[in-house]
This record gives C-alpha cells, sequence and structure tokens, in this order.
C-alpha cells in the first residue's frame, strides 16, 4: 500500500508539472511559439527556438518592448503539423499570448496559419518557405525565408553553364520539399534541361537505396533533393555504398547545417545546398550575433537559427512601429515593413510572401560550409565537379 | 523496361535480404518473448536502441568500433534484460493482456524520454564501415553486408540453441505448455527470466547493427516495432522461425516494391503484407491453429 501512495504522489507531482500554469508577470509582453524539438525536424526547430531566445534576451537586455519585459512561451509540436494547430490554438486562446512567432517547417506552418488566421493573429513565420502557405489569400501570415521554389536556381544555371542536361529529382512527399521540386521542374524546363527521373518519399524515409538503384540506371547528371536533414544525410550516405556518381548533387536543408559536415565527414566534400543566411553574409548584426550565438551554444549558427533570431528583429520593429501590440496594428507595421537585420531584408507582398531576400547556394570545401553562388556573396570557387567517391 | 534487367533485381534482392536480415533478428526477439509468456513487449525496439545509443556512446568516448563493442553491449543487454524480467514483466507474465502491453508500454515511453534527456532529439550516426566493395558488377554496401551477416549469424546462433541444447528445449517447452512444463521440473521463472535477456540481447545486437547503418534518435523505435508487429503476424505468433522468414520476406519486398513502384510504397507494404497474409493464412506462414 506504501508502495502504491508513493507511486501516486509521484505520478501526481508529474502530472503537476505538466499543467503547471505559464507564470507571467502582468505587465510582461508574451510571445508564443512551438518548433519542433523532437522528430525529423528537431534539429532545425532546436536551432530556430535558440536563435530566437537569443532575440529575447538581447531586447530584455535592451530595457525590452515598449518598456515590457519580454517572455517567451514554446512548446514542442514533434514535428507534427496536426500538433503545431493544436498548440498554437492553446497559444492564443489558452495562454493568451501578445505576439506570434511560427513554426519550423513549411508542413506545420500550413497548419498554424489556418489557426492564427481564424483568430486574425499576425504572425511572423521564419522557418517556412514553401509558397503555397501565401496562396491561399491569407492576411497573417509574414514569411522571412525566400521561397522554396527559388532554392535550386543557380544551381540549376551552374549546371546549365557546365553542359548538364539531365537531372534525377527527389523530394520528401511534405509542402516544402514539393515547392522545392515545383521550382526545380520550371527552371529546367526554362532552361532546356530534362528531369530523368523523379519520385517522392515519405517522412518517415530511411532508406533510399532502391531509389539510387533506379536513379543509377537513367544515368542522370546531377541529382537534387527536396529535402531536410535527415534524408539528406542519408541519401549521401547510401549514394556512396551504392556508388552513385553524378557531376553536382544538391540538397535542401542538410547542407546548410553545420550538422551535415559532422555526420558525413568527408563524404560531404562538394555537396552544394541552399542556404538563408551565412555568419560571412555583411549584414549589420550578423557577425556579432554568430559570435554570441557560438560562446552560448557552442557551434556556428546555421541559418534556422539566424531566422529566429531575424524574426525577433522584425517583430521588435513592427510592433514598435505599431506602437502596441494590437494585433491589427502590428499586422499592418508588418505589411509596411521594409528592413534589413542581421538576418537579411525583409519586406512582404499583399500575401505576406517574402519578396525581398535573394537566395544563396552552398557547398562543402574542405570541411567547410562556403556560400559559393552569386559572386558578391561568395566565400569560396564553386569546385566542379562533384569527386567520384573512388578518387577521394 | 530497364528494370527487369538482371543487375538490378539482383542489387534489390541483396539489399532486401541484408535489411531483411536486421528485421528478422529484432523480430525472432519479439516473438520469443511472445511465444514463451505471452507478453508483447511494447519496448523492444527501445532495448534496440539502447544497443543503438550504447554502440555511439562506446565509439565517441573510447573510439570503440561497433563490432567489438557487440561484445560488450550484448553481454551487458542480455544481463538487464534478465532481471528485468523478474522485476517488472514477471509480475505482468498470465494477467489480462492489456496489463503486459501497458507495462511495456510505460517502458518504451520512459527509455525514450531517457534518451532525450541525454541525447537530444537529434539524430546520431556511427560513421564507420562506410562505401562498399564489388562482386563482379554488384554493389555491396560495407555496413549493410557486415549488419546483415552478423544479424544472421545471431539469429541461426539462438535458433540452433533452441534446437539443440537441453535449455532451449526447456524454452520451448514453457512456450509449448507452461504448466507442463513445470510439473516436468522445469524452472519456468528462470526459463522467463533467460528468454527475456535473451530476447533483449537480440534487440541490442541489432541496435548496434543499426547504428553502422542508419541515423537514429531515440524516437527511431516506432517505424521498427510497428514493422515487427507485421513481421510476427505474417510469420506467425510466436514462432520463432516465422518470424525469421517474415523478417526476410519483408526486407526483399520492401526492396522491390522500392525499387517498382516508389519508395513511398515501400513503407506501407509491410502492411499491405500482413493484410494479405491474414486473408489467405490467418495463421500466419508458419502459426498453428492454437486455442
Amino acid at each position: 500500500m506504501k508502495h502504491r501512495l508513493s507511486l501516486l504522489a509521484v505520478f501526481s507531482a508529474v502530472l503537476a508539472l505538466l499543467v503547471a500554469p505559464v507564470v507571467t508577470h502582468a505587465k510582461d509582453i508574451v510571445v508564443g511559439t512551438s518548433v519542433a524539438l523532437t522528430g525529423k525536424y528537431a534539429r532545425t526547430g532546436q536551432e530556430q527556438l535558440q536563435g530566437f531566445q537569443m532575440w529575447v534576451d538581447e531586447v530584455n537586455a535592451r530595457g525590452g518592448l515598449l518598456g515590457q519585459k519580454v517572455k517567451l512561451v514554446h512548446y514542442d509540436d514533434e514535428s507534427k503539423p496536426e500538433t503545431g494547430a493544436r498548440l498554437y490554438e492553446k497559444l492564443i486562446t489558452d495562454d493568451k499570448v501578445d505576439l506570434l512567432i511560427g513554426p519550423y517547417s513549411s508542413d506545420v506552418t500550413m497548419a498554424a496559419s489556418t489557426v492564427a488566421e481564424k483568430h486574425n493573429f499576425p504572425m511572423v513565420s521564419s522557418g517556412a518557405s514553401a509558397s503555397e502557405i501565401w496562396e491561399r489569400g491569407y492576411k497573417n501570415t509574414f514569411g522571412l525565408y525566400t521561397l522554396a521554389e527559388l532554392y535550386m536556381d543557380q544551381i540549376l544555371e551552374l549546371g546549365k553553364e557546365k553542359g548538364l542536361k539531365k537531372i534525377a529529382l527527389v523530394y520528401e512527399n511534405t509542402s516544402f520539399p514539393r515547392g522545392v521540386a515545383a521550382g526545380v521542374k520550371t527552371k529546367a524546363k526554362q532552361l532546356g534541361m530534362q528531369i530523368v527521373f523523379e519520385e517522392e518519399y515519405g517522412k518517415a524515409s530511411t532508406d533510399f537505396s532502391s531509389m539510387i538503384i533506379k536513379i543509377k540506371s537513367k544515368k542522370p547528371d546531377m541529382v537534387i533533393g527536396g529535402s531536410y536533414l535527415p534524408d539528406s544525410t542519408g541519401f549521401m550516405r547510401q549514394a556512396k555504398e551504392n556508388r552513385l556518381y553524378t557531376k553536382i548533387f544538391a540538397f535542401a536543408v542538410g547542407p546548410g547545417l553545420p550538422d551535415f559536415g559532422t555526420n558525413l565527414g568527408l563524404d560531404a566534400e562538394g555537396v552544394m545546398g541552399n542556404t538563408q543566411w551565412e555568419p560571412t553574409l555583411k549584414l549589420p548584426g550578423a557577425s556579432e550575433f554568430a559570435a554570441k550565438y557560438k560562446a552560448k551554444y557552442g557551434h556556428e549558427p546555421g541559418y534556422h537559427a539566424g531566422g529566429g533570431y531575424g524574426a525577433g528583429y522584425v517583430l521588435e520593429e513592427a510592433v514598435k512601429k505599431a506602437g502596441s501590440t494590437d494585433r491589427d496594428k502590428v499586422r499592418a507595421a508588418l505589411f509596411a515593413l521594409d528592413t534589413v537585420n542581421a538576418f537579411g531584408r525583409f519586406k512582404v507582398d499583399a500575401t505576406g510572401k517574402q519578396i525581398g531576400k535573394p537566395a544563396y547556394a552552398v557547398q562543402w570545401l574542405n570541411g567547410e560550409r562556403h556560400i559559393v553562388l552569386p559572386e558578391e556573396a561568395a566565400t569560396a570557387k564553386v569546385a566542379y565537379p562533384f569527386k567520384d567517391w573512388g578518387k577521394r | 523496361m530497364e528494370l527487369l534487367e538482371a543487375d538490378i533485381l539482383l542489387q534489390l534482392l541483396v539489399g532486401g535480404l541484408l535489411a531483411g536480415a536486421l528485421y528478422a533478428l529484432l523480430a525472432c526477439g519479439l516473438n520469443l518473448i511472445f511465444g514463451v509468456m505471452r507478453v508483447i513487449n511494447l519496448a523492444h525496439a527501445e532495448l534496440m536502441l539502447v544497443g543503438a545509443f550504447g554502440a555511439y556512446v562506446l565509439f565517441n568516448i573510447f573510439g570503440l568500433h561497433p563490432l567489438l563493442s557487440l561484445f560488450i553491449i550484448v553481454p551487458a543487454i542480455f544481463v538487464v534484460g534478465y532481471y528485468f524480467q523478474r522485476v517488472l514483466i514477471e509480475r505482468v507474465v498470465e494477467r489480462p493482456m492489456l496489463t503486459s502491453l501497458l507495462a511495456t508500454y510505460a517502458v518504451s515511453i520512459i527509455l525514450i524520454n531517457i534518451g532525450l534527456l541525454i541525447f537530444s532529439a537529434d539524430f546520431k550516426s556511427v560513421p564507420v564501415l562506410q562505401g562498399s566493395f564489388l562482386v563482379g558488377d554488384l554493389v555491396v554496401s560495407k555496413p549493410r553486408f557486415t549488419a546483415g551477416l552478423i544479424s544472421l549469424a545471431l539469429t541461426v546462433a539462438v535458433y540452433q540453441f533452441l534446437e539443440r541444447t537441453r535449455l532451449g528445449k526447456a524454452v520451448r517447452a514453457v512456450s509449448e505448455h507452461a504448466q507442463v512444463a513445470q510439473i516436468c521440473g522445469i524452472d519456468v521463472r528462470k526459463i522467463r527470466m533467460l528468454t527475456f535477456g535473451m530476447a533483449a540481447a537480440m534487440a541490442g545486437a541489432a541496435g548496434v547493427m543499426l547504428s553502422i547503418i542508419y541515423s537514429f534518435w531515440p524516437g527511431s523505435g516506432i517505424d521498427f516495432i510497428q514493422k515487427c508487429f507485421a513481421i510476427i503476424i505474417i510469420g506467425g505468433m510466436g514462432n520463432f522461425v516465422g518470424a525469421f522468414y517474415g523478417g526476410l520476406l519483408l526486407g526483399v519486398v520492401e526492396a522491390f516494391v522500392g525499387g517498382f513502384f516508389s519508395t513511398q510504397w515501400a513503407e506501407a507494404v509491410a502492411y499491405l503484407l500482413l493484410v494479405t497474409v491474414l486473408l489467405i493464412r490467418p495463421t500466419g506462414l508458419k502459426g498453428v491453429a492454437r486455442a
């Protein structure tokens, strides 16, 4: 019996922790967000949250927003759109937050933005780039990222310049990767290049070997992946195991993160990708942010962290401009804003879609991630072609 | 159709068998536990991840190659499983099925969250044995070949133990009928502990193999346990050999479906196979109708 009682005590203690209300001071400005802290998008979600957290710390150190302290309430959406939607509902109706930051991934943003729209609550959306998010006539989703459709343009142009013709295109079956793929198809058509292989895969796919065997039989010149981190690293690892070789390997998201290099080691060499932001870009406060981030978290920030940080600044400027956290005033301010912060330019069109920020292509060279395109922002020259596995 | 070329078919077949061997190792353990104590171990895939993270830690701290860490991890998880059975599982054996399901589900949640606390939700991998070797025109992945071969060897070894040794016979006797086994003088509790320890060790070994093939995180178990359920139903509940064939079958079918249709379909195929087998042979491939 005693045993059972103590179990009960532990259980109720745990329960109490779980349902403990968010304690805030009466005058705090509460910002709510949910990002993936577990599941497929965990790494990137965590980076975004840490970047945003740095802005919270900074703004409070500067005396807060409109003279009030900023407080962050955040949850884990487990990389699931349905959980994300539920959490934004909770943030708005239950926690009664004053301001909203979007989740990570286009997939979860699709769901979360619908909730924000229902409550007519403006949401600064870092971490989403699929253009379908802004094709639904919503008025409350403000994108920070360059659109997914533009991710691979520069790399395709490079391929064209080098005389490449045949593209193998693989992508996850969710919003953002499909957006990347749609962009690749449009651009390839423009450039007169041919998609010789195209296949979608599931969010939980870890084994790409059957797909790679098929790709090999099509003998493409370049492989392009609409991917996230785990699938792009898995694909490259298995490409090596199956001796798939093409002139260019390019993936969305994965190669833009330091983990790509640490997980793949030398096999990351030469792989191209896209980035929304790098610490080397000449932007106000970018290198200071990178240094502070590294000191705090022990590694260089990737673009997801930069996006989280930038979202904070966009929110700050909008609230200052609005003079309050009133939803209508903040929304109007976000539509009108044209500003440059450490993450880059922020300017949206009438749907809230980002139109001010350019795209950058990266490549892994000598164990480091470098911007290689466009040339004015490049920190290294493109290495072409990809070195064959046997010759490394 | 170029896909019908012999070398591509062979390539898919070999890849499928190697992946299937790993499924088989995991599923055989799960089925062994079910056979002997009628408990469905929902924490089985998490035991596998304990093995995977064990290999990860040993590799990163001591630089120990996962193939060597097998010799530490497998006995360690055996001991843990042996006593774990006595402390927890023994209490739910012969109780209503829901009790054991809840108990093992709880264990799985606890293990996942301990994993998240220690290792965070990032994907980890152990970068050894990368690349491939050629057999004629056939490309064979080094990590998959190694993992497949070791999985196969371990499964066969456990099977031989069950078939050939006195102790193995006792395990089978308890699986057949626990009370009769007890009357014959078999220490049923000890046998259950041994069985659980062995199955846990098999899962741990599967985890070490997993660590050299895939990236994993503490929540990776769900994909595997779902496939394992399909495998043991396909193969026949409680039947060791059935689970072995079921595992290989699933590996090969997944590879072919991935090759002929798409990777997306390959993920659903376990359940399609499950439904098909249930329609044609409700007891599973090797199952026997039993009340």
